[in-house]
């Protein structure tokens, strides 16, 4: 523990003690008769729902840290504390057959360096169900493809997931897609197939891949002997040619195990050489996963997955990039040279920058339910490892959902690791998180 | 006496009588010749249709009196196919779970796709885990036995046929008058008492149903704590097998 720590610990005690005095209120709650009026759960043609969230932030900035070299260099500081407030509000109006589905993201973040803010749609579909064996759906959707808790390396048409927050929703893309489903009995219980055509033009999903294309993507389920099975296919110019396959099975009433494939063609990828210049490279890579899911007698879920990022840098490359960041600082402080700079700013943005860009991960997720009798009180702990160079980060948090329809969350993530690793080339040291969330 | 009152009696009325009689105990009294099996029978279709749409009410009662209740609608088809949706609070709204036999998954709007669950979890928290709340008829995975029989009641003694139901043992009273269970005690395979759950307040629902209203239930496992499940509406209905899919999970709400 390094400094700051003080002054973070006497913040979470504040915050447990408010927790502590929510729960104590909570159970001041008379009991009633049971009664039950249906009426008020009538179905309606028009019903939205969301959250409201407000976020504080507390980071103890790492300034032997690569990142924070970058981000910082112009207004160094030890701390940064952000404060966001975010509102997402999802509706739903049906008519016969027709659906209109939209869930729009809007937050607004202030922190040390000024203010900021952002409106997404993240989706906004019109969905046409005539028999319950076809749907089609027009418009900006999300998908969420493959069955990993943290990585989805089958998500050929979705954005990355944020493995601290895998959850959370997530914009989608614009497209036109046609659900077929058909279930039978025997050991092959169900078979759909998803088609989604996903165009690239001026203003329609820009940020997908090239212009001017019209891709197409496609997902085979099948439920055979009790096992989820996908494969899944992506072909079109915005992105080279990809497969994949996925499964979901529990072996136990209480241990599932799942796992995913995907083999991209015609990889392209800019990487840091050793005579420190962006070079480009191609070729086909795989990326994988394997995962488990198990449940104790006490409640303790337990999520384990092994991540192979063929897309990712390698243990060098990403050492090669830290030590030109080095480089670069040194180099500006002692001559006032800024052009190592830029290019290590430049080398950033295309690509280093990502979260969990090398190639082998760790994640593991441990909580447990309504622990010491308390309902509704979860304690958990994230971690995520980097197999190749051991930098790791560790995130232990408590979430209370016992007030109806609030969610308060608090967590603390830590990052460590040896000298120009990813971990601790991060900008932050560590993470104070305050998160409470109503939903209505 | 009673010699003389059958000798008194013509020959060919005695051979009727006593035909008959025999005919009657096995006729006009079913009771008497149940076995476990098709009174557990008796009791699934008196609890519900095999196909049916449903609303119930969940509430988590603490210790100390405070709650919290969910909505589910929920639909079921055949033996082994049922999904739920959650209606309220807006906390927990859109979230549907769907079983295929032994197979449970949950769907949350969010995550946008359904995960795989077990039917010990809770996806509510409190007493009621998931195989409570997406419960297949019990004939569907208990073999069953009479353990005792009063004038009023049977006792059943029910085995799990699989390993991968959620309580290895049932003790059930069965109410002879309605054929609906009274209590159920559940038992793991040790034996330990895990939860028992209790049918209360008889009501009149649609298609001449008659059953329990309220479901309780309390556990050793949580002292002081109890759930309560309230129906409110149980029509029966059919749906197409596809309504019972991965697919179809974000769009439950539809059939309403």
């Amino acid at each position: 523990m390094k400094k700051g720590c003080g002054r973070i610990f006497c913040r979470l005690l504040f915050f447990a003690a408010v927790l502590f005095l929510l729960f104590s209120h909570a159970n001041a709650a008379p009991e009633e008769d049971y009664s039950f009026d249906l009426k008020a759960f009538e179905s309606k043609p028009f019903e939205f729902g969301g959250y409201a969230e407000i976020k504080w932030e507390h980071m103890d900035l790492n300034k032997e840290g690569a990142f924070y070299t970058l981000n910082f260099n112009d207004d160094p500081r030890s701390t940064l504390d952000r404060f966001t407030g975010t509102l997402q509000l999802g509706g739903r109006y049906k008519k016969g057959i027709w659906a209109f589905n939209g869930l729009l993201n809007a937050a607004g973040r202030h922190d040390n360096n000024g203010w900021s803010d952002s409106v997404d749609i993240f989706e906004a579909n019109l969905s046409l169900k005539p028999t319950p064996f076809a749907i089609i759906d027009l418009g900006k959707k999300t998908f969420k493809w493959g069955k990993g808790y943290a990585w989805n390396p089958v998500g050929f048409i979705d954005r990355p997931k944020d493995p601290n927050d895998p959850e959370e929703a997530m914009e989608g893309y614009i497209v036109t897609g046609l659900d077929l489903i058909k279930s039978f009995n025997g050991s092959l219980q169900t078979v759909a197939l998803t088609t989604v055509v996903l165009p690239v033009w001026e203003g329609v999903n820009e940020d997908f891949g090239e212009k001017d294309h019209v891709n197409f993507a496609g997902k085979l389920y099948m439920l055979y002997r009790d096992t989820d099975i996908d494969l899944v296919v992506f072909t079109g110019n915005s992105r080279s040619t990809r497969f994949g396959a996925d499964f979901s099975t529990n072996l136990t009433t209480n241990f599932e195990i799942h796992g995913e494939f995907a083999y991209i063609t015609d990889y392209q990828q800019n990487y840091l050489s050793e005579i420190r210049a962006s070079t480009p490279r191609k070729g086909s890579i795989k990326k994988y996963l394997a995962g488990l899911r198990y449940l104790t007698e006490n409640d303790i879920t337990t999520i384990i997955e092994l991540y192979h990022n063929g897309a990712g840098f390698s243990e060098s490359e990403l050492a090669n990039f830290y030590q030109l960041v080095d480089d670069a600082d040194t180099n500006l402080q002692n001559t006032g040279s800024d052009t190592l700079f830029h290019t290590a700013e430049s080398i950033s943005d295309m690509g280093y920058a990502a979260p969990q860009l090398g190639r082998n991960y760790l994640y593991l997720k441990i909580n447990q339910k309504d622990p010491f009798d308390i309902l509704y009180f979860t304690p958990g702990l994230i971690a995520i490892l980097n197999l190749d160079d051991q930098s790791f980060s560790i995130t232990p948090e408590i979430l209370y959902t016992g007030f109806t329809n609030w969610e308060l969350r608090m967590r603390m993530t830590f990052l460590n690791g040896g000298n120009h690793t990813e971990f601790a080339e991060k900008q932050n040291e560590n993470k104070l998180e305050c998160r409470i969330r109503y939903h209505f | 006496m009673i010699q003389r009152i059958i000798s008194s009696i013509p020959r060919k009325l005695f051979l009727n009588i006593f035909v008959y009689g025999i005919l009657i105990l096995f006729l006009a009294g079913p009771s008497a010749a149940l076995d476990g099996n098709e009174i557990l029978l008796q009791v699934d279709r008196n609890l519900q249709p095999e196909s049916y749409e449903m609303y119930r009410k969940l509430i988590n009662i603490e210790p100390d009196g405070s709650k919290k209740e969910y909505v589910l609608y929920t639909v079921k088809k055949g033996q082994d196919k049922m999904v739920a949706l959650f209606l309220s609070p807006a906390s927990e709204k859109g979230r549907a779970t769907l079983r295929l036999g032994d197979n449970m998954w949950l769907y949350i709007p969010n995550v946008g796709k359904p995960l795989r669950i077990t039917s010990l979890q809770s996806v509510v928290g409190g007493v009621f885990n998931n195989s409570d709340i997406l419960r297949l008829d019990y004939s569907a995975e208990y073999n069953t036995a009479i353990l005792e029989e009063t004038a009023e009641a049977y006792v059943l003694d029910c085995k799990a046929k699989t390993s991968s139901v959620a309580y290895d043992r049932l003790k059930m009273n069965v109410d002879k008058k309605t054929m609906t269970p009274v209590t159920i005690e559940c038992h793991a395979a040790s034996g330990m008492l895990i939860k028992t759950l209790y049918y209360k307040e008889i009501k009149e629902f649609s298609d001449g149903l008659s059953r329990p209203s309220v479901l309780e239930t309390d556990s050793p496992l949580y002292k002081g704590y109890k759930s309560v499940m309230i129906y409110a509406k149980i029509n029966k209905k059919e749906f197409a097998d596809e309504v019972f899919t991965l697919n179809y999970l974000p769009r439950v709400d539809e059939l309403r």
